[in-house]
């Protein structure tokens, strides 16, 4: 068990999920009479209120209908620009040029590296809901230990991109198939610093996405061949722990 | 899916290849899985390999494209 907070009850063919943070609590079940009957226990212990449906849970909006759940950001979102004084920006379309070009840029003059690293830290847990911007903030962390200008202004450049996009969020549609189908792709010696290449892999359940990741590789490798197969390795290590 | 068909080979057969043999081994161990049949890799065409995302700055329509394919949508396309 990778999170020491999910609890699982399995009684014949129910299952009653609940997840503690601490002193909040969301849970579902297969079947009412088991939510109930949890209600009734925690309740016998403890002073609680009950909430109702799923709204809001660590910063995350969830939105439920019967055909599809919604998860978003929103509000967190905003929430930075205004802590980072962006809320007047121009939007921006992508979150980095198609051609960005990074590097430790050393002659340059440093930044302050508290706001830097707070910025990414903050824009680190949004990925939660917005997979999207993953990489590029994963290119921006990489250089958290002697932020420049040019490092900066990439990181601005993600913010602008949320402007625009401060509604968006992952979409979970109930009925699709639960085929589980898991991408693998890299890059090629793209990091500039040392030639790591960098992999990322996406794991879908129907057209759910439930997983994914992007990483730097630890080694550097000689062809595409053995980069594309160091991920499929590590792509299937979680499909392995998925099942 | 992998869209790299001498990945895809390596995971299938044994063979030691001149250019492969510096592989550490504890990448090969989907060898042994593909073999259980725990799991399967097949070929995909880069232009819907939608881990692309992940590993390069792209060009804004095909950004825009994957985001869709992933699910990451605007909210007010529904509610």
């Amino acid at each position: 068990m990778i999170d020491k907070t999910l609890f699982i009850k399995k009684s014949n063919s129910e299952i009653i999920l609940v997840q503690i943070y601490v002193d909040d609590i969301i849970f579902d079940a297969t079947q009412d009479s088991l939510c109930k009957e949890f209600v009734a226990a925690m309740k016998d212990e403890f002073e609680m209120s009950m909430m109702g449906e799923l709204s809001f849970f660590l910063g995350l909006q969830v939105k439920q209908t019967k055909d599809e759940i919604f998860l978003c950001q929103s509000k967190y979102c905003k929430e930075i620009l205004k802590k980072f004084e962006m809320e007047k920006c121009n939007e921006a379309s992508t979150h980095m040029p198609s051609s960005c070009y990074m590097d430790a840029d050393a002659a340059r003059k440093g930044i302050d590296q508290t706001k830097y690293r707070g910025l990414i830290d903050s824009l680190l847990y949004l990925t939660t809901s917005r997979p999207d911007i993953m990489f590029a903030i994963c290119l921006c962390a990489r250089y958290q230990a002697n932020p420049k200008e040019s490092h900066f202004k990439a990181a601005k450049k993600i913010l602008k991109y949320l402007k625009g996009t401060t509604n968006v969020g992952l979409w979970y549609p109930s009925h699709s198939s639960i085929h589980l189908i898991s991408y693998s792709d890299s890059d090629f010696a793209g990091y500039k610093l040392d030639r790591k290449s960098t992999g990322g892999t996406c794991h879908l359940l129907g057209s759910s996405l439930i997983s994914r990741h992007s990483k730097k590789q630890s080694c550097v490798a000689l062809s595409t061949a053995e980069v594309e197969y160091i991920v499929v390795v590590s792509c299937c290590a979680q499909i392995l722990w998925l099942k | 899916m992998c869209d790299n068909t001498s990945a895809i080979n390596l995971t299938k057969n044994q063979i030691q290849h001149s250019r492969t043999k510096h592989i550490e081994i504890r990448h090969h161990f989907i060898r042994d899985h593909v073999n259980n049949g725990d799991c399967e890799v097949k070929f995909i065409e880069t232009k819907l390999q939608l881990a692309d995302i992940f590993t390069k700055p792209l060009p804004k329509e095909r950004f825009f494209f994957l985001r869709n394919e992933l699910g990451i949508l605007d909210s007010q396309n529904f509610f």
